[in-house]
């Protein structure tokens, strides 16, 4: 039975079931079951778990990653050399020990902040130049757009880890060194976006209406345009936070990482391998899950992010 | 209340039922399954370590398939002579003497190599032998190798010569050799001096060409470091029990020691400690260690100015009780290395027990306080993969050294070539180098030469062993190569090393066994102390 919707102090709404000729006067062939096995209600579901899932991937990580230094544990450098190697679950060492018997989960957690420190920075970094890039040569086109696109397109031809490994060659492993090599490395990838995003809005009507009422090209950039793509381009920066910390990895499984004994998690699997065929499994296979499992959370996150913000900008269109 | 329509049939509702999506993504999964089934398991690691070798399918006298820790970019060995290297290299190219099991020099191509003056040696090659080719081997080929051996830039063959000598033709078979000062160990330091025929021989390394060995190169690449040689089969000498010798290289210790589980190779050497303990539980494979003439060491910086705390021994010393060395080769050697007594190696011929290195952080906490040197900061460098597990050592070693007081930095020198310019201090600063001194001769005069007998003039080339300069050992160790008298030799030999002790050269110094792993299909594979073997005397069996 349908009922009208009269609530005080508002307008009568009339039932429209009761309204002659009307469909919803009668059940639809729509069901509630149909509704959500649809494609854009699983679409929507799916992000939400993707974004559930990869908060709880990252979270293992990040959490304990952040609070290393208010947790009770040993000195990620100092160990004793008579608990060398010890396996996971020994006492007091629950990810075990390395063959110079420092606790595992310590350098785990202290080498994860090394990783995380430098993805970070490498993101903000590489995202502000990014945008701003970005931004310029989508607004202003022209030769500033001809300089930005070629750099882009020059430094994608190149090859990235050999890029990379030479210039912490040049200028010798050290956490800034890194973070702005891989900094330099990822600013394409924002630059492209945001130049997209601005070549479509600078032709809307509200970009217009600033531009005929004075406003200066800079404001227009920084008090209208960034705001507007900001939500997307930060999605895709988030999801290079698990490149940066892969690549971060990466340099210090080759060597090229901040210097020992401080610990890393590409250089503590880097120290582990050549014993992994000897049973020492633990050395490789806790930080490479550790590793695994932020940038696959990270990754949900940011993927589920972007389905959202897909989603908003199609209803909103 | 408005009539209620009337709903679909319940054929045409949707159902939980399979629907086609599903279908498909099932039969995605199931397609890729398949496609990279195969590949997957192939990637899962060793086959079982009850796999046969496939190295040894092949023609009759067996294939042995051999993989080192490092590339071998020759098959000379004028700049490039590791341990393991010597093994692949002699089975081409052979030399007037040999270093045997005794650490004795022992007659190859030499039918004698008598000291007939103080100064002057006599050699005669023997008549039967000659080259794969059959060509004969001619004093000219001697005379060639020699001479190109003291050309080639930085050489590490020539610089351990006390000098070069002249060569001087008798006849066809016979010359001379001879030196400025007298050289007792002439025999023995031409070992390393392998033959080649004269217009076919270079001032640089050869990767191909012709060898008077018992086998023959089939194909090189030195690039890759990948080799294949063959029986010699017009060998002058007794034919090679092997019809055909695979020599690879593979610098990641974890790939060589599955290599061997799963038969991929027949022999690994110069293995870590860890990989010998793991690999001495496998049924399939022997474990074969000897004492080692290869000393490893700490070795400080000579070249520090008068005002380092690093110039003054007592600094130096005191240093050498902050390394509890007793934990680090129960822990990170596996109690495969000894501690050194001396200041070469103790299988080497000539060797004098000098003192031992005691742990005693108290005393160097105190002797560090009184010759002000209490906040010591040092820096260390290594060549990657220099011995077995550096960075491990290296990384304990800082630990203990801030125990008392000193702090450490590391700086691992990538594989390439720039630690000559770090160890010659073109590259930068540095207090401490952790590196290998190999010995092929079994003398420890060879070893006490190339690293204590500098002179100003050397060093300033940068010539000498870390700005390691004192006229008064470089006199005694002359006097002692000059000496033929084998007792006065070693008692002139003891007075040097003790000197050399008492300057404390080293923070700590090591040697290392020699590991080699091999399949039980290998058979009378002798292991040297000076960490090679004869190729030729190798057999597999089916």
């Amino acid at each position: 039975m349908t009922t009208s919707t009269n609530l005080p102090g508002r307008q009568q709404v009339p039932n429209l079931s009761e309204v002659p000729g009307s469909i919803l006067g009668r059940d639809s062939a729509v069901t509630k079951v149909l509704l959500r096995r649809s494609a854009a209600a699983r679409r929507a579901r799916y992000s939400t778990i993707k974004i559930w899932v990869g908060a709880i991937c990252a979270g293992v990580v990040v959490v304990p990653v952040a609070l290393a230094q208010l947790l009770p544990l040993p000195d990620p450098i100092i160990g004793q050399l008579s608990e060398s190697s010890l396996p996971p679950l020994s006492a007091g060492h629950l990810f075990g020990t390395d063959p110079n018997g420092r606790d595992l989960l310590s350098r785990v957690l202290h080498g994860g902040q090394t990783s995380l420190v430098i993805g970070v920075l490498a993101i903000f970094v590489s995202g502000l130049v990014g945008i701003v890039a970005g931004a310029a040569a989508g607004y202003f086109g022209g030769w500033v757009d001809t300089i930005v696109s070629r750099l882009l397109e020059a430094q994608m031809s190149l090859p990235l880890l050999l890029m990379l490994l030479l210039v912490v060659a040049l200028f010798g492993p050290s956490i800034p060194v890194i973070t702005l090599v891989i900094a330099f490395a990822q600013w394409p990838e924002p630059a492209r976006i945001t130049r997209a995003l601005v070549l479509v809005e600078r032709e809307k009507p509200y970009v217009a209406a600033a531009r005929v009422l004075g406003l200066h090209r800079i404001s227009i950039i920084t008090r209208h345009l960034i705001p507007n793509i900001l939500q997307q381009v930060l999605v895709v920066v988030l999801l290079l936070l698990a490149q940066a910390v892969l690549l971060e990895s990466a340099l210090s499984f080759l060597g090229a990482g901040v210097q020992r004994p401080y610990p890393t998690w590409g250089g503590i699997i880097s120290d582990g391998r050549e014993l992994f065929v000897t049973g020492k499994w633990w050395l490789v296979t806790i930080p490479g899950v550790v590793i695994a499992l932020l940038v696959v959370g990270v990754n949900l996150v940011g993927d589920g992010l972007r389905d959202r913000v897909r989603r908003a900008k199609g209803e909103e269109s | 209340m408005p009539q209620q329509p009337a709903l679909l049939p319940t054929s045409d509702q949707p159902t939980r039922e399979v629907s086609r999506r599903s279908i498909l993504k099932f039969a995605s999964l199931a397609g890729a399954g398949a496609l990279f089934a195969p590949a997957l398991a192939a990637c899962a690691g060793p086959k079982t370590a009850n796999t046969a070798s496939t190295a040894g399918a092949g023609a009759a006298g067996g294939t042995l398939s051999i993989v080192l820790n490092r590339n071998l970019v020759s098959l000379d060995n004028k700049l490039n002579q590791y341990d393991a290297a010597v093994t692949v290299q002699r089975a081409v190219r052979e030399a007037l003497t040999k270093i045997g099991d005794d650490l004795k020099p022992e007659l190859v191509l030499a039918e004698s190599f008598e000291q007939t003056k103080p100064t002057e040696w006599t050699v005669k090659l023997r008549s039967d032998i000659h080259y794969s080719d059959k060509s004969p081997v001619t004093v000219e080929d001697v005379e060639t190798a020699l001479k190109l051996y003291f050309q080639v830039k930085a050489g590490y063959v020539a610089s351990q010569f006390p000098e070069q000598p002249s060569f001087k033709k008798v006849d066809d078979k016979t010359f001379t050799l001879t030196t400025k000062t007298p050289v007792v160990t002439l025999n023995s330091l031409m070992s390393n001096i392998l033959i080649t025929p004269a217009k076919d021989n270079k001032a640089e390394e050869l990767s191909g060409g012709l060898g008077t060995g018992p086998f023959v190169i089939a194909s090189a690449d030195s690039g890759t470091g990948t080799y294949k040689l063959t029986r010699n089969e017009s060998y002058w000498g007794e034919k090679a029990k092997l019809q055909e010798v695979n020599v690879s290289y593979q610098e990641e210790e974890g790939a060589r020691v599955i290599a061997i589980t799963s038969g991929q190779a027949d022999v690994i050497d110069t293995i870590t400690p860890e990989s010998a303990a793991s690999l001495k539980t496998n049924a399939d494979i022997d474990v074969i260690e000897t004492p080692g003439t290869r000393l490893i060491h700490l070795f400080y910086n000579f070249r520090k100015p008068a005002s380092s705390p690093l110039s003054k021994p007592e600094v130096r010393e005191a240093l050498t009780y902050a390394i509890d060395h007793d934990s680090l080769i129960k822990a990170l050697m596996n109690n495969q290395v000894t501690s050194a007594e001396g200041v070469v190696p103790k299988t080497l011929a000539g060797f004098a027990k000098t003192g031992d290195y005691s742990y005693d952080p108290a005393k160097a906490k105190q002797m560090l306080a009184a010759a002000g040197a209490s906040d010591l900061k040092l820096t260390f460098i290594w060549e990657d993969s220099e011995f077995a597990g550096a960075s491990r050592v290296l990384e304990a070693i800082s630990q203990m050294l801030a125990a008392v007081g000193v702090t450490a930095t590391l700086k691992m020198i990538p594989k390439g070539g720039e630690i000559n310019a770090w160890r010659r201090g073109e590259a930068g600063d540095w207090d401490v180098l952790a590196n290998g001194y190999g010995n092929q001769t079994g003398l420890a005069l060879t070893n006490l030469q190339g690293q204590y007998g500098g002179t100003a003039e050397k060093e300033k080339t940068r010539d000498t062993y870390h700005g390691f300069v004192v006229p008064e050992i470089t006199a005694l160790l002359d006097q002692a190569g000059a000496e033929a008298d084998e007792a006065k030799r070693n008692d002139l030999l003891k007075q040097a090393q003790e000197k050399i002790w008492a300057l404390w050269p080293a923070m700590w110094a090591w040697t290392p066994n020699n590991v080699l792993a091999k399949r039980k299909r290998v058979t009378t594979l002798k292991l040297r102390a000076i960490n090679s073997y004869d190729l030729g005397s190798v057999t597999v069996s089916a």
